[in-house]
């Protein structure tokens, strides 16, 4: 080799020097501390703090809305803070009920301050069937422990992202995450101006009326504006969230579209939106949920409508044989059947209850298909959001 | 009780590499992962209608089918077969060089391009890349040799076969390219992958550096086509084939012993028993919160007490409505350090306020249908030299990621002139924070320690044997003696899986 490299002043000290590479090392290590090495970081500490895995909580206060609706403050016992979040975002509510082992995503209604005192408020609706809201609004308390994840979703406002300006699109008890973001508004935790078209049946469905109205009244940046659809009242607007509505307060400047509430609305601003033309950046939806019924879905097969299948589920060390309906996804064949299988979204989003599905077939609706492409390739799916079409076996990504 | 041969505990990388190695030997094999996905740093996630590559920036040890690296040697030996693309270019770097010379060189693939390109760039430079690279070939056969050696190389052998390695090795990079009498100003460009290593040139070794570059320009650099989470998933599939079993969402706590050797581990869904141990985590954390204290040496204390926690990375991740090509990118890598001294870059990197580096990425560059058609896809990444995120409060967290994102949307657009700001359809950031939400790392680093001059990659290979001296209990990850990188600790997984066998093979007998 022609190539004699020499480093420092004699090459033949660069041997020595490899070879003492282990000495200094050794050196090095020999004259340091044995102290004991920290059991917590900083970073690691706030990284808990923010995203926990799971919190436990007491229900503190309740307050009754509407016969079918309560809203529920739910906190820590100790007065430390809970987890922190960003306006919009949803706790994943755990509960045993008769058997099953299920989650439910409730946005949070409150201002995110609030979590620094301890608390968040959430707001539970009676839906039909309403199996999560029958038991919790007939069961819980003050007192009450639950069991609840840290927030979750993507359902926020981002400056990098959005416009100044956000039109919000609130349907029912999608009203919840509209809230929380026009109390961080006026807490000056986020900057963005709110404009809030609040669809309901009458005068009477209305949530919230006071505290948006206090908080109108402090902060110019939020609006709501009521639009009803069996009634007409002075001061509020009659009808849909149709397009001409939205342009109509949204005015010259860019804007936002949010949209939360039920999946009505939804089916209905699929063909009011576009009109508008906006850039799809502009256009966010919160949680579709499960599709009840998905023989109505593009791509179902209908004959294997009504079928029951055997479902083999796998999930650390364990087996157990169930059955599995082709209605439902196939997370709620495994909730029922009392596997505490983890869940958040259920809406084939966020990709917590990602598992392997081993041998079968499943129905997975194209709108609410969030697996990653590699996913497709190896046979996962997201239970919450995959119908059985066959007899399976699934392995679940461990149980809570 | 369940009981393996072997738990390995982590699929991160060199987690997942270990099991595939031990279950492909016939070891009962069980890999425990904390999180529900397996890779740690190796995945991907979904905002709209993207889907984010989360930390793999190029594997640099893949290289072409006529002139394989060791991750495609490995990926071969253990039947795993994944779709990757080439990356076309190696890298494009604008800054100041240490003369005060602005620079924007793009730099090509192919020995002779590359150093064509810096004679271009740096006229008079020739010479000595053309010896950079013939002691790069040294160095990478050097290494492939100590690391198949299992730590006892044979000193007369390295002699004779690699005495300009033997020269070179202990020395920094820097101490070494002033040595080939390599231009100042060519330096600096060759210099531009230091961040990767996450220890500037005056400190990392030149072996390390070169192996590196070496490969990146001689090999090209590689992708995989659906992301590391595609790359992740077949290593768990080829695993599950070979008869490994794996737990997601399930939390080792405790290392568990019997007459002061490994009996198994304790973990959220129970206890399992087993002789042999690889801990795909940091050894801080082990030391500090899983094992008895009665069981670690005091060396081992004093080791972990004198490394350095290395690279607490932030990542912005932007979904654009316009195609690369309507935005006017065209590079796939653009290294952006406030400074081509690598000193000095280093530096800055401790602060929220002085950190200006970026290594921005465009996916579609090398992969057009890494996102829907219209659109495009680009990551900016920088790193934190010290645990400068834990200061942050709950409250003012979105603000500052937000305004660091921002400065780095600024400087990308004044730098190259491409416009962003109208087209951002999705942006995430991941943070020191998110890091260790995910990977539980000590203060979310994702390198392990300083690959600094005195715990080079050499002097922690041939440490092998008196580093982590308990029985039955091994580490694999970027900690361990390859150091961070995908490539190292793919290769590092295998090496620590020979170990354990080895110590089996022992007990046998």
């Amino acid at each position: 080799m022609a190539l004699n490299i020499k480093v420092g002043p004699i090459g033949a000290l660069d041997m020595l020097k490899f070879k003492n590479q282990v000495k200094k090392r050794n050196q090095i290590i020999d004259s340091t501390t044995p102290a004991p090495l920290p059991e917590e970081y900083g970073t690691n500490a706030r990284a808990r703090a923010l995203h926990p895995k799971a919190q436990t909580l007491l229900v503190k206060e309740v307050r009754q809305h509407q016969p079918d609706v309560k809203s529920y403050l739910l906190g820590r016992e100790d007065g430390e803070p809970t987890a922190y979040f960003r306006a919009g975002q949803y706790l994943s509510v755990r509960l045993s009920i008769g058997g099953s082992e299920i989650t439910r995503p409730y946005s949070i209604s409150s201002a995110p301050q609030l979590a620094l005192q301890g608390n968040y408020w959430i707001t539970v609706k009676r839906t039909s069937p309403g199996f999560a809201s029958d038991y919790i609004l007939e069961n819980w308390q003050e007192g009450t422990a639950v069991n609840v994840s840290g927030p979750e979703g993507e359902f926020y406002y981002e400056p990098l992202r959005d416009a100044k300006t956000v039109i919000g699109l609130a349907g029912g008890s999608g009203i919840t995450p509209f809230l929380s973001m026009a109390y961080a508004i006026r807490d000056a935790a986020e900057d963005f101006n709110l404009t809030v078209l609040y669809g309901s049946r009458t005068k009477e469905d209305i949530l919230f009326a006071d505290e948006f109205a206090a908080i109108e009244k402090e902060c110019p940046k939020v609006h709501l504006v009521n639009v009803l659809s069996d009634e007409e009242k002075e001061g509020m607007e009659h009808g849909f969230l149709t397009a001409s509505l939205i342009q109509k307060y949204a005015g010259e400047e860019p804007f936002s579209v949010f949209a939360c509430g039920p999946s009505a609305m939804y089916h209905f601003l699929d063909t009011e939106l576009p009109k508008l033309n906006l850039e799809q950046k502009y256009i966010r939806r919160e949680l579709l949920g499960a599709e009840k019924q998905p023989w109505t879905l593009p791509g179902y097969p209908t004959d294997k409508k009504d079928q029951i299948f055997q479902l083999t589920v796998k999930y650390v060390g364990n087996e157990k044989v169930i059955e599995a309906s082709a209605n439902e996804p196939v997370l709620v064949a495994i909730e029922r059947a009392g596997i505490a299988a983890p869940s958040h979204c259920r809406s084939g989003e966020c990709g917590y209850c990602h598992s392997r599905l081993v041998s079968g077939e499943v129905y997975i609706p194209e709108v609410s298909d969030g697996r990653r492409a590699a996913d497709k390739e190896y046979g996962y799916i997201h239970p919450c959001a995959s119908y059985p079409i066959s007899d399976l076996v699934i392995e679940l990504p461990g149980v809570y | 009780m369940l009981t393996y041969d072997v738990v390995v505990v982590g699929a991160g990388n060199a987690g997942m590499s270990a099991a595939c190695k031990l279950a492909m030997s016939g070891q009962k094999t069980l890999l425990i992962e904390q999180h529900n996905l397996p890779g740690g740093c190796a995945t991907s996630f979904r905002r709209g209608r993207f889907e984010f590559e989360t930390s793999l920036h190029e594997l640099c040890d893949y290289g072409p089918a006529s002139d394989p690296g060791d991750v495609r040697l490995l990926l071969k030996d253990y039947g795993i077969n994944v779709k990757f693309l080439e990356v076309p270019d190696t890298f494009r770097v604008i800054s100041t060089a240490r003369s005060g010379r602005e620079i924007d060189a793009a730099m090509p693939v192919g020995q002779k391009a590359f150093i064509d390109k810096m004679e271009e760039y740096v006229p008079g430079s020739r010479a000595s890349m053309e010896d950079f690279f013939t002691l790069g070939d040294e160095c990478n056969a050097a290494t492939i040799y100590i690391n198949q050696s299992n730590g006892s190389p044979d000193s007369e052998y390295m002699k004779k076969h690699f005495p300009n390695f033997l020269r070179t090795a202990a020395h920094t990079t820097n101490k070494v390219l002033d040595a080939l009498k390599m231009p100042r100003d060519a330096q600096d460009i060759l210099n531009t992958y230091w961040s990767y290593l996450g220890v500037d040139t005056e400190r990392l070794t030149f072996m390390h550096y070169a192996a590196m570059v070496h490969k990146y320009v001689t090999r090209s650099a590689y992708i995989p086509e659906l992301t590391s989470h595609g790359l992740s998933l077949a290593f768990i599939d080829r695993f599950q084939q070979l008869g490994g079993e794996v737990w997601f969402n399930t939390k080792v706590e405790k290392v568990l012993f019997e007459n002061g050797a490994v009996s198994g581990v304790s973990t959220t869904q129970g206890d399992v028993a087993a002789k042999h141990v690889i801990l795909n985590c940091n050894p801080h954390t082990a030391y500090a919160t899983m094992l008895p204290k009665e069981v670690i040496p005091e060396r081992e204390i004093r080791l972990a007490n004198a490394r350095t926690h290395s690279a607490r990375a932030f990542v912005l991740y932007l979904g654009l409505n316009k195609t690369a090509e309507q935005l006017g990118l065209t590079d796939y890598s653009i290294f952006m350090p406030p400074t081509m001294d690598t000193a000095k870059a280093y530096q800055a990197l401790s602060s929220l306020e002085t950190n200006d580096y970026i290594i921005s990425l465009c996916y579609n560059i090398v992969n057009p249908k890494a996102s829907p058609e219209g659109t495009c896809m680009l990551s900016f990444t920088t790193f934190y030299s010290d645990e400068v995120w834990k200061d942050i409060s709950p409250e003012n967290y979105v603000n500052t990621k937000n305004q660091i994102a921002s400065r780095m949307i600024d400087k990308f657009e004044r730098k190259t002139g491409v416009k962003l700001r109208d087209y951002i359809e999705e942006a995430e950031v991941a943070t020191p924070w998110t890091f260790a939400r995910y990977i539980n790392t000590p203060q979310g680093t994702m390198y392990g320690y300083e690959t600094n001059e005195w715990d080079s990659m050499m002097a922690r290979l041939m440490s092998l044997n008196t580093d982590y001296p308990i029985p039955g209990l091994k580490f694999a990850g970027a900690h361990g003696p390859r150091g961070d990188g995908y490539s190292s600790t793919y290769i590092c997984g295998e090496l620590i899986a020979r170990l354990t066998l080895k110590d089996m093979a022992e007990e046998a007998k």
